[in-house]
């Protein structure tokens, strides 16, 4: 079974709250839309749904309550807390 | 006109915050057709008078920050900063359900000194959502006067037309970002070195990277120690942290929320829409209905269209002098003509289909499910988009790959679009099955309609295939990424998308009509002028078509077409149509109206009947085969080679698919032909 990592976005499990704590050291190779589009530290998230097959993310964020469709590969570059 | 008279203003804003909206509740009246399918990929531009002024309306792509990451996005940035000295003023939309997002790339315009006007639509929206935005407040810490929309009621509209008539353009009265102070000697001395007149403009320079090219005359300057740490993506990593941290006091300040319950609608459609399973199901059935409509609901006008032209026909075939003219006229231009715009129907119902997916944002819901089922043919979910849209016709579906982020992953699908069934194939193949498949039916669905449906699948096979064998051949080590939007569902803009398509139409009617209207009377003349037959005649007239030059052509070309099975009218069929697919129908028409003594009768009973010298049908089974592979892969639509070449700008990959693409159209109709002759 694979280890899921509760302290990535990806691996991150469906429909609960958690919280963006930061980036991984490799930030800079991270594409910077995910920043722009408003995936920043101590933003509030939930992850809804994903795509069959290990398909892109659909991430519910942020007071507006934006949503973002992201890779896994790109949620390994966000380091995040579950929220209780 | 005066042309220099006409203020230009940019409208710009994020995705999907409804600049379509405004742009077209802005220049309703007066709309220039430029733009092409993708709403939000293209640039176009409108007009309207108010008030005895004239103003143009720039609609650029929507982006996310001055620093692109795209295609789209970079024209955005470029048109934004290049052209400042040309427009007046930036009139900037902001959301009022995204505030936060929008914010940021308004405040980074505001800085770059750029006059504003500043736009919030929706607020009707937000309050249904339980947020209320404090305007006062709101303006006041922006420093910049907030005109309140709601677009679709043409609420505001009438406002901005004000401000712009009145100068009311306002650029910001201090920076609202600050240098990090670890690099503010080195971005002042940029700035003093440059003559810039604000520190940001010279942090952007240098955040820029290589993108929109770092500015040669502070390369010297880089080569110091201080700069050793000035990474620029790091340096827009901070920018937009440091950005967004004083957005969020802004907005604490403006925004109050109430607890909300109720679901609304985005939610609640997409618990069906990105389902795991029934989401692919719906995206099935909307493909089924658009193509059901597409060839069922069009049926009626182009019933009519064909009846108009048939009579219209008649009408000069028995009207004007009798003679080479007549002919030309009455059986080579207008069926010609008639043959393509009998296709408009079906163009245009599967155009605007595509318009309302898009602007529904229901499109960003098929790249979140696509994705990681194209991945393996080195394509990106976005490349849906290109690849739907290539349905109808390749040249939009091209432009519409800018928003694709990955150099490789754009270009693959710019490749391997044109396999797509566009809409000029259709009248190829119409006639073809119509000339060899036979009426009867398979559990109720026609032969024919399951031959045309296999020629679609087939396209899209294809196209996948060959994405997945020339991604080997593209070397990039870039990233794929994807990091999308997914915009709240809207109702789409019926009307405004109807105008969008009936301008796309007229246009591929004008344009079709008029290359074939040329190629009708090339061909004619062709084929009424020969080689000389006696010594004193320069050329000979009105000579049998077997003796005209057009003959002498085809038959050049015949050893090169013979193997796939096509006779030498075929053959220059196939040359004229390498100018745009449909012209192979007009062609046909003409040389077959003039090869014969029955004019009444139609020209695909003409084509039935025609036999080789062998007495075998030209048109056999084994020959439409071929004809329907081979116009299935080549690269025959030289306005889709323009294109490509613009948007790769390579003429390395545009003759790589030429080639490609018509080699294996030459190959696959050879081995047809040779197997089922």
């Amino acid at each position: 079974m694979k280890q899921i990592d509760l302290h990535k976005l990806s691996g991150f499990p469906k429909n609960k709250m958690g919280k963006i704590l930061g980036y991984d050291n490799d930030y800079l190779k991270m594409p910077n839309k995910i920043i722009e589009m408003g995936l920043l530290p101590e933003t509030i998230f939930r992850i809804l749904y994903q795509a069959p097959f290990n398909g892109p993310m659909y991430v519910e964020f942020g007071e507006e309550k934006s949503r973002i469709a992201l890779r896994e590969e790109e949620g390994e570059y966000i380091i995040v807390e579950e929220l209780n | 006109m005066q042309e220099h008279k006409k203020k230009q203003v940019l409208l710009v804003g994020n995705p999907n915050v409804g600049k379509s909206t405004v742009f077209n509740a802005l220049c309703n009246k007066k709309q220039k057709t430029g733009n092409y399918a993708g709403v939000t990929v293209a640039s176009h531009s409108g007009n309207y008078t108010y008030k005895n002024e004239e103003v143009e309306v720039i609609d650029l792509p929507g982006s996310y920050s001055v620093y692109p990451s795209s295609e789209d996005e970079a024209i955005f940035s470029k048109f934004l900063i290049d052209e400042q000295k040309n427009y007046e003023g930036v009139i900037y939309i902001l959301e009022a359900l995204s505030l936060k997002r929008g914010l940021l790339l308004f405040q980074q315009i505001q800085d770059l000194g750029i006059p504003m006007i500043l736009v919030v639509n929706q607020i009707d929206q937000a309050a249904r959502r339980g947020i209320s935005i404090d305007i006062q407040k709101f303006s006041d810490a922006l420093g910049i006067k907030i005109i309140q929309t709601n677009a679709k009621e043409q609420i505001g509209i009438e406002e901005i037309k004000e401000a712009v008539l009145k100068d009311g353009f306002k650029k910001a009265d201090k920076i609202s970002f600050e240098t990090p102070n670890e690099h503010k000697d080195f971005i002042q001395k940029i700035a003093a070195h440059k003559g810039l007149d604000n520190e940001y403009k010279a942090w952007m320079s240098l955040s820029l990277g290589s993108e929109l090219g770092r500015i040669e005359s502070i390369k010297d300057l880089l080569n110091q120690p201080d700069s050793k740490s000035l990474v620029p993506k790091r340096l827009q990593v901070q920018e937009t942290v440091r950005r967004y941290q004083s957005v969020d006091k802004i907005l604490a300040n403006v925004i109050s929320k109430k607890a909300q319950f109720k679901e609304l609608l985005t939610e609640k459609l997409d618990k069906v829409l990105v389902h795991k399973f029934w989401g692919y199901v719906v995206f099935l059935l909307i493909l089924l209905i658009i193509f059901q409509s597409v060839f069922f609901l069009a049926e009626y006008p182009m019933n009519w269209i064909e009846d108009s032209f048939s009579w219209l026909a008649a009408f000069t075939g028995k009207h004007l002098p009798e003679g080479p003219v007549n002919s030309l006229v009455s059986s080579g231009i207008i069926p010609g003509i008639g043959g393509i715009v009998v296709f408009a129907p079906q163009i245009g119902i599967l155009l605007y289909f595509l318009y309302l997916l898009e602007d529904s944002g229901y499109m960003a819901r098929v790249v979140f499910l696509m994705d990681r089922l194209l991945r393996p043919f080195g394509l990106n979910g976005k490349s849906i988009v290109p690849l739907v849209s290539g349905t109808a016709c390749a040249i939009p579906a091209v432009i519409s790959t800018r928003n694709i982020e990955n150099v490789k992953e754009r270009l693959l699908t710019i490749l391997v679009t044109p396999f797509m069934t566009c809409s000029a194939r259709l009248p190829v193949y119409s006639i073809i099955i119509g000339l060899i498949i036979s009426d009867g039916s398979f559990l109720g669905i026609k032969y024919k309609a399951l031959v045309l449906m296999g020629m679609y699948l087939l396209g899209f096979l294809v196209a996948l295939f060959s994405a997945a064998v020339l991604k080997r051949f593209i070397k990039n080590k870039e990233k794929t990424y994807l990091v999308m939007d997914l915009p709240t569902y809207k109702k789409p803009l019926f009307g405004y998308d109807l105008k969008m398509v009936l301008g796309k139409v007229w246009d591929f009617i004008t344009g079709a009509g008029k290359i074939i209207f040329i190629v009708s009377i090339i061909v004619w003349f062709l084929s009424y002028f020969g080689p000389k037959q006696n010594p004193n005649q320069l050329v000979a007239t009105n000579v049998e078509l077997d003796h005209s030059y057009l003959a002498k052509m085809g038959k050049g070309i015949e050893p090169l077409i013979e193997p796939l099975g096509y006779d030498w009218k075929m053959g220059v069929g196939i040359l004229t149509s390498f100018v745009a697919r449909e012209v192979f129908v007009g062609t046909m028409s003409t040389l077959y109206s003039l090869d014969d003594d029955a004019p009444e009768v139609k020209v695909i009973d003409k084509m039935r009947r025609d036999v080789k010298p062998d007495g075998e049908k030209v048109f056999s089974f084994a020959t439409g085969i071929s004809v329907l592979l081979f116009y299935a892969f080549a690269m025959q639509c030289v306005s889709t080679l323009a294109v490509v070449y613009r948007e790769t700008k390579s003429w390395k990959w545009t003759g790589f698919q030429v080639v490609m693409m018509t080699g294996l159209a030459y190959f696959v109709s050879l081995i047809a032909y040779q197997i089922l002759k």
